[in-house]
């Protein structure tokens, strides 16, 4: 984790900015009936510890934030981010065990915003952050990384398919592919399994230099700004390149 | 004292009651769209109603199957708190003197049981607040506060009908509790009275609509 000092002014702005209809309503109707317990597999898996139960999670986390709008202590946050990195996966099982409809899960994943805000998030997610600004994806491979990685895929497949290429920055074809970062970074051969593929269907398609990550852990962390550069890079090479379709393997 | 209770402030009450509950299904809409306009991008009528009436039956969702108990528990007690007041004789009658205005209702000895039922599903949930660890911790003094406003009218009203007391100061008190429930749903969780169908309809459209779910 890392340590800046709490700037709750942030914190109280971004509680202003969540009460909408929907977490007003929600903070106002939970009836505390219990419903939910049972729903999250981390309260099962605790024995039916009434500490993990979805209700008492948020009270623990986003409802304190409310009480106290936001003036709350270093080691008060801390708790709050181990309950709500740790303690929840915002899986949204209790979300539909709710009779109001309660979206659980997004309450978590909005104190998980708020605690982003603040420094309070697993560090490989805030490099993630960090890493979607800086180089397009999460894990900061440069755009010549990338292209050599292709070329040397490439290569690797000489043997099995004579002439195959992996087109790069091809303007004009048929369909941009996306990958997650790790593929470029750790496993490359499964990119060069998806080149076999395409090469064997004779599929018209390109990677891009930019916007070719299509993970976004920053939604996760909820850092909207970056969530969105992230998607818009993606959008705006496919753009660029006059592609017809965007292909996910996420 | 019969007067007014049962006068000004019976008016007072239905008057707070009325327009608390238009004033809030004004100010959830207004505020969604103004600040979660996502809601509205999502929308489905479809799965709104799906959702609502799925929840409006009894075990017609997976979580109140799961819990029997206090599945059968919950509905005793909403069915009794609404139908009990609309279809009890003795209401029935002071609509018609004062207004001139008759329903149906059911008999005397059926309102009767039917409050019993109600006391009792009232003490089962409140026992279970006491007594399950999942629901104690999340319980809190004003649980206990509604589930009384809810209660002390049936309770009172079954005194005042079997003549326990004083049958005149026994029936003012019932009044006055009924008129207390009436003031407190606009202000409070009690609001889920309309505001349930509204979360309810988010909810269906959020995870029918949005995330695609597709029912075979």
């Amino acid at each position: 984790m890392a340590e800046p000092a709490i700037d709750t002014n942030v914190i109280k702005q971004r509680l202003a900015a969540l009460k909408g209809g929907r977490f007003k309503t929600w903070l106002q109707l939970c009836a505390h009936c219990g419903y939910c317990a049972d729903s999250c597999f981390f309260y099962q898996a605790h024995d039916k510890d009434p500490k993990y139960m979805p209700a008492y999670k948020v009270i623990q986390t986003l409802g304190k934030l409310y009480k106290t709008n936001g003036e709350v202590s270093k080691e008060e946050l801390e708790k709050m981010a181990s309950i709500a990195w740790g303690d929840c996966t915002a899986c949204r099982r209790c979300s539909m065990y709710c009779p109001f409809g309660i979206d659980i899960a997004v309450m978590i994943a909005a104190t998980r915003a708020i605690l982003c805000s603040q420094g309070l998030a697993p560090d490989a997610l805030m490099d993630a952050v960090k890493n979607y600004w800086e180089f397009g994806n999460q894990m900061a491979v440069t755009e010549e990384d990338l292209s050599e990685t292709l070329e040397w895929m490439a290569e690797e497949t000489e043997e099995e398919m004579p002439g195959l290429t992996i087109p790069f920055e091809k303007e004009g074809a048929d369909m941009m592919y996306t990958i997650n970062a790790r593929e470029a970074k750790y496993y490359p051969q499964d990119i060069a399994e998806a080149a076999m593929i395409f090469y064997a269907a004779g599929e018209n398609y390109t990677f891009p230099k930019m916007g070719w990550d299509d993970t976004n852990l920053a939604m996760f962390a909820g850092e909207m700004k970056c969530a969105a550069h992230v998607v818009k890079l993606c959008y705006d090479n496919a753009e660029r390149l006059g592609v017809n379709r965007i292909g996910v393997t996420e | 004292m019969y007067e007014f209770v049962t006068g000004p402030l019976a008016w007072i009450a239905f008057g707070i009651f009325i327009i608390g509950m238009i004033v809030k299904v004004i100010s959830v809409i207004r505020l969604t769209s103004q600040k979660d306009k996502v809601v509205f991008n999502h929308w489905s009528w479809g799965w709104s109603f799906r959702s609502i009436y799925r929840w409006l039956i009894p075990f017609g969702s997976r979580s109140m199957r799961e819990k029997p108990g206090l599945t059968i528990g919950v509905f005793v007690f909403h069915i009794c708190l609404l139908a009990v007041p609309i279809f009890l004789l003795g209401h029935s009658i002071m609509w018609d003197e004062r207004w001139g205005i008759s329903w149906w209702s059911f008999s005397e000895m059926t309102t009767d049981y039917m409050t019993l039922l109600l006391i009792a599903a009232a003490l089962f949930l409140l026992i279970r607040r006491i007594v399950l660890p999942e629901v104690k911790i999340v319980t809190t003094a004003y649980d206990y506060l509604l589930l009384a406003i809810a209660a002390a009218p049936f309770i009172t009203g079954y005194m005042a009908y079997h003549q326990w007391f004083d049958y005149k100061t026994m029936l003012i008190i019932h009044i006055l509790c009924g008129e207390i429930m009436l003031i407190a749903i606009p202000f409070t969780k009690l609001s889920h009275m309309i505001l349930f169908f509204f979360t309810r309809a988010h909810i269906g459209s959020e995870f029918g609509q949005r995330r695609g779910a597709v029912t075979f």
